[in-house]
This record gives C-alpha cells, structure tokens and sequence, in this order.
C-alpha cells in the first residue's frame, strides 16, 4: 500500500474552525473517524490522505522538514521560523482568514517617531544617552532582525518574548515591540502606536506546500485532487455569475466589458441567440449589469457560484513547479 | 535553530603542525598564549557584535536562565579574560588558536581562528603597524608572499563628520552607516533633498518651536503631552523625547546639505592609493575645506603609522589604503585592514584593526586602547608552502 499525503491542519481554536470550513466549502470534510479528540483523521470520500491535528508552530515546522506535504498555517511563522522560507515550502494560496499584520510599534508618547528613519534615528542616540542598546520585545526575531537591518537599524536588542508582547514596554522590559495586530485595538489599549512603515509583513493563513516531503505518484495524484477543490471553490468565490440575453450582445461588446470590469467567459462569446454567460468580480457586479442594461439587456441575473471546475489546475501548477 | 547544518569535520579542527608553529613564533615575540572558555556568555556579543550576529551564533539557555553561546570569535573572550586579570589596564599582548563557531551556509560552522590582541600600548601607530606586520608573517609562514593588503582608517572619517556643521542626528546617522558600510550614498542623497522626514500635522507646532527659548519649548512639550493624556511608557524620558522633537524642528529649519558639504564627503570617501599618496590627497582635501586642525591628530596618527609599516619592512607601495574602507562591525575605532588573495576567494586570510572602545564597552573603568586581528587556519591551509 502506497503512503498517505498528510495534510496538517491546526488543532486548536479559531484556526481549526477557519481550516475546516474551508475545507468543508471546497467539499474536503475533514472527519476524526476515531472520535473528537483524536488528533489524526480523515477526508470524508477522499482516500489516500491523512490529516494530522497540530499547532501552527509545529506544522509550520514539519513543513519545513518535510514530515507533512500540505499544511495550512500563518506566512507570519513561515517566515519567521523556516529560514531560507521559499527553498523549503511552496506558499499556494492565501485562504482568506487568520489576517494578522506584523508591525513595529512604539509608545505613544514617543511623538517624534512617526517613520523607521526616525526610529534609527532615535535607536543611536538612545544608545549614546543611554549607554545601553535600545530593546525590542518580540518572538517575531528573524523577521524583525530582518527589516531592522533593511532599514540600516542596528543599535538595538531583541528580548525574545512568548506572550503578552504590546505589555512589555509599560512592564519596562523594552522599549518598543514588534507583534501581530489585527485592529490595532490591543496595541492602542497598551499605550502603543505603529510605527507608519513600520508593517513587516501582511499575513493571512495560507495552504503551505513542503518542498521535502516525499512525493511520489500518489501523493501528487491526491495533491491535484485537493487543489483542484480548493482551485474550483477560490475561483468560485472570487466571481458571481452574471447572465443576461439580448440582441445587441457581440464580440465586441464583450471585449468592452472584460477591459471595463475584469469579466471572464468561463464558456466563451454569446450564443447565436445572444445569450451570455459571465464571471464577474464581485465589486464589479452592479456596474457591470448597468452597462449590460444600458446596451439593451431587458434583465440580468447574478448569482453566486458553488465551484468553478476548469481543466487546468493552478494551484497544482504552482506546487509542482515548486517541487 | 530549525534545520542548521551543523556537520562538524574530524580532522580539519585539529591544529596542524604548521598553526602551532605560527602560534609559536608568535609567543616568542612576546605574545602570551590563552585559551579562553568555548562556552560564552551571549550578551557581550550581541551587545557589541549587534543582533545581525544573533542568526549566526549557536546560542543555548542554562537551566537557571542566562544565554550561553559558542564562541563566534575570540577578540571578545581575549578581551574580558584580560579585564578579569591582573594585568588589566596594563600593556599586555596574547595570542590564540582554537576553533570559533559560527553557522555558514555551505562550509563547517566549527572552523579554526588564530590571532593576536595587544592591550594597552599608548604607541598607537607602532602598535597599528606591528599588527599589520604579523598578520603578513601569518600569510608567509603558510606560503603565500604577496597577498593583496586592504587597509582604512575609521578615525578619519570621524574627524571629518565631527568637523563639518552637521546637526547631531546627520552626524550620528553618518558614522553609524560609515562602520556598518551601508546606506551612505543614500544617506548623502537624502541629506541634500533636506526635509526627508515631512510630517504634515506637525509641521506648524515645529516651525513655532524652531528658534524658540529651549526651556520654554521643553516644557510645552510636555504640557502637550500631557494634554494629551498619554503616558510615557518605555525606556525613554519625556525630556527625551522633547530634545529630539525640538532637534526636528532645527532640523526642519535647515535640513538641506549644502551641495559643497556632500561634495567634500564623496571627495573624501573617493580618496585611495599607497598610502603617500593617500595622506597627501587627505592633507589638500583638509587645507581646500578649512578642516587642517580638525583632521590633524588623524592625519598625523596616519603618517606615522605609514613610517612604522616601513620600518617593519613593508613595501609601502603595496600596501592599498581607502577612505571608504571598513569592516562591517562598529567596535573600530581607527586603522582596520584586511589580507586577500585575489586570486582564489578573496575572503579574508587575515583581517582585524583597532578597537579603543571596546574594553570600556565591556566594563573597564579606564579606557584602554586595543588592537589586533584574527586568522582564517583553514583558508590558508590550501597553500602548500611553508617554512
């Protein structure tokens, strides 16, 4: 018997819930055969696949050594934990949740930092005054070692902390901070203000492929299944369905509206009888049927998509041309 | 600590016969051989080194707490062993060999460096020289006669910046970028475009603030912040942070370089050759900007320098000198040099420099001059010669 594809999928909270649902929407219902607190299952229909339940650090890790093919984790931790990130991993899509910016915050009352200039600048000089480094509270070292030093900052120190980051400058444990925010909410209740180009990363969870994992025939044929899914969901809730028939419907008409509003023909020009179909960006949905109506169209329907199957599978061209 | 390549050779780390006779030679001429602990307090060498180090170190915890490294190199651990001996603050020279650890991408992390360090010699140049002198007899005594000899002087460009009419914050952010070889022609771009830091909603309460009574300026910045109901939290004072807001409002009101100031600069950092050469470039740049006094004690420091490496027997005209030319690590504090072979890697064989700054940095009540370099064993292990 030929080894499963392991996906690895967070096993706790709101990550897990997120991870699941959309699994579940692109018809991949991830199910614990052996009871909740089982912390290996199964996709429902789907053979071949073993889901492990871990935290978002370790499956970050074992993607980085290739004990699990597929993962779904942060590109914060892809980037602070796995150096040399892109050589190990594939980043195949961004799923849409678990947004979390990572960003460089000072306190408030530091009214004459607004840039990361000001901050070197201030970094120097609190070293002169101070005799000492200036000190950064964060578990985010690699990522902020590395935008420290694309800003020419080097006279500071980093405090590894676990938790409880935006707290550490009010403790007296450090001056400033690097951490995750999503609202901003936290670092404002703890006095602090993000520095204005001071966002390292802009992260989301992301499908994380392993570079290191062994792929052989069945596993990239599971591989292309999953993707396909998932591709055909992406693609799915990125446009409506936009349907309309009249007789002022051309090609040319429908060059306009692809340059005007992004559409695509999932099944090519109008019809004989001027029937069109179109996949539309969803922001771009009213203007589209207003200019549809204003060349004629007596009714535009609009609906949203469930899947959207196309033969060519670009997520699973990603990964493999990332293996 | 994911996924390092710690593969550690067997026999490479040995010292071979011909670093134990270079090490020999070297206690014959009066250094004292130490051999200071492998395991090593981190803070030192992240304090001094910077974090850019921190990715290349082997850094462990102790049970009761405090980080622990491997040594990434021995200036450090030469320097605090001598601070805790007697002899500190007395002229002293030691020498080493052992292995230094270091995570390199694609070579061994346990690698082995000799060296020298001499503390305390209040002879500068001839200190600076005789350093320059036994790298060379490092380079020879593994074979290789003539390497290339890379040298600068961190001091000049010190004396220079310290010279000029510059707000502190350009000057601070010069020196710094200088050492660290990074940013300076942007820095010099940014400087004369002035006004980089345009901050709109501030604009008016610092054009208010320029030129005013320091005092008074003071403490309207700390009435608006306290107005403002914001607490100072972190390391930095409200005074503090009122002396940089008011140093950004003198900036606003003349932010531009002067384009004859940064045309000085780039002419200085453009001066290279023998080291004559060099010193008379520097002596017409000082005498054409009005700068002889401020740049003398460098420059003098440079010419006798230049003397002791003739007196050492070093062709002077081989020995290639550049304003421009540092090492990376901000702990230098006036010559620095380098010995490549052009034509394998051109990485170091031997590079080190003066470091006055660094004893005190480590806790030592008096300043202490120091000086001294470090030797790549297994690069020049590939030469073939020998005594």
């Amino acid at each position: 018997m030929s080894s499963p594809l392991v996906l690895a999928v967070p096993a706790k909270g709101r990550l897990q819930e997120n991870a699941e649902a959309f699994f579940a929407r692109a018809g991949l219902s991830l199910i614990k055969p052996r009871g909740a607190r089982d912390y290996r299952g199964a996709v429902a229909g789907l053979d071949g696949v073993e889901v492990a339940y871990l935290s978002a650090a370790e499956i970050t890790s074992q993607l980085a050594a290739g004990a699990v093919h597929l993962g779904v984790t942060g590109e914060d931790l892809v980037r602070e934990m796995i150096p040399d990130a892109d050589a190990r991993v594939v980043l195949i899509e961004g799923l849409g949740f678990g947004f979390a910016n990572v960003v460089v915050a000072v306190p408030q009352a530091w009214i004459d930092v607004r840039t990361m200039a000001d901050l070197d600048d201030v970094a120097t000089a609190f070293r002169q005054h101070h005799e000492r480094k200036m000190r950064v509270a964060t578990k985010y070292v690699n990522l902020t070692r590395g935008f420290f030093s694309e800003h020419g900052i080097h006279d500071y120190r980093i405090v590894e902390s676990s938790g409880a980051t935006e707290g550490a400058p009010a403790a007296g444990t450090a001056e400033l901070i690097v951490d995750i925010t999503t609202t901003g909410a936290t670092l404002a209740a703890n006095g602090l203000k993000v520095v204005e180009d001071g966002v390292i990363l802009r992260s989301q969870a992301n499908l994380v492929a392993a570079r290191g994992a062994k792929w052989g025939v069945s596993e990239r044929e599971t591989a292309r299944v999953i993707l396909d899914r998932v591709a055909a969901q992406a693609r799915a809730r990125a446009f409506r369905e936009v349907r309309a028939r009249f007789a002022a419907c051309d090609a040319r008409l429908v060059e306009s509206a692809k340059q005007k509003f992004g559409v695509e023909t999932p099944f090519g020009g109008p019809t004989s009888s001027g029937m069109l179909t179109l996949h539309c960006p969803p922001d771009a949905v009213y203007a589209l049927t207003s200019f549809l109506r204003e060349r004629g169209a007596e009714a535009v329907a609009v609906a949203d998509l469930g899947y959207v199957f196309s033969r060519d599978n670009p997520l699973y061209a990603k990964l493999e041309a990332g293996l | 600590m994911l996924l390092m390549d710690a593969r550690v050779p067997s026999e490479a780390n040995e010292p071979d016969a011909r670093a134990e006779a270079l090490i020999a030679a070297y206690e014959r001429a009066g250094y004292r051989r130490c051999a200071p602990a492998i395991l090593q307090p981190a803070e030192p060498f992240l304090d001094l080194s910077g974090e850019d180090i921190r990715k290349r170190m082997y850094l462990t915890t102790a049970p009761g707490g405090g980080d622990f490294c491997l040594r990434p190199d021995l200036t450090i651990p030469v320097s605090c062993d001598y601070l805790a001996s007697s002899a500190a603050g007395d002229p002293a020279g030691y020498c080493y060999l052992g292995p230094v650890f270091r995570h390199r991408r694609n070579e061994p992390a346990e690698f082995l460096q000799a060296g020298i360090e001499s503390f305390g010699r209040p002879d500068k140049a001839a200190a600076d020289a005789e350093m320059l002198a036994r790298g060379l007899e490092a380079v020879t005594h593994y074979g290789l006669a003539s390497p290339d000899i890379h040298t600068g002087d961190v001091a000049l460009f010190a004396s220079l910046i310290a010279g000029l009419d510059l707000p502190g914050a350009w000057k601070r952010r010069l020196i710094k970028d200088f050492n660290r070889k990074a940013n300076l022609a942007q820095d010099l771009a940014r400087l004369e475009l002035g006004g980089s830091n345009n901050r709109p909603e501030y604009q008016g309460v610092l054009a208010a603030l320029a030129g005013s009574d320091p005092r008074g300026a003071h403490a309207l910045v700390t009435d608006l912040l306290s107005i403002a109901g914001i607490n100072a939290v972190g390391g930095r004072s409200v005074g503090e942070i009122a002396d940089r807001f008011l140093e950004q409002a003198a900036l606003g009101a003349a932010t531009k370089l002067p384009r004859d100031v940064r045309g000085l600069i780039e002419r200085f950092l453009a001066i290279a050759g023998d080291p004559d050469e060099a010193a008379a470039a520097l002596r017409q740049l000082a005498a054409d900007a009005g700068m002889a006094t401020a740049l003398a004690p460098a420059l003098d420091l440079f010419a006798s320098r230049t003397g002791f490496l003739a007196a050492h027997g070093i062709d002077v005209k081989r020995v290639r000198f550049a304003t421009a030319f540092s090492r990376g690590f901000d702990y230098y504090t006036g010559f620095v040099f380098e010995l490549t072979d052009p034509k394998r890697t051109g990485d170091p064989l031997v590079a080190g420099g003066r470091y006055d700054e660094l004893l005190s940095r480590l806790g030592s009540p008096q300043p202490i001059p120091a000086v001294g370099f470090a030797v790549w064993i297994e690069r020049l292990a590939v030469y073939g010669g020998g005594r």
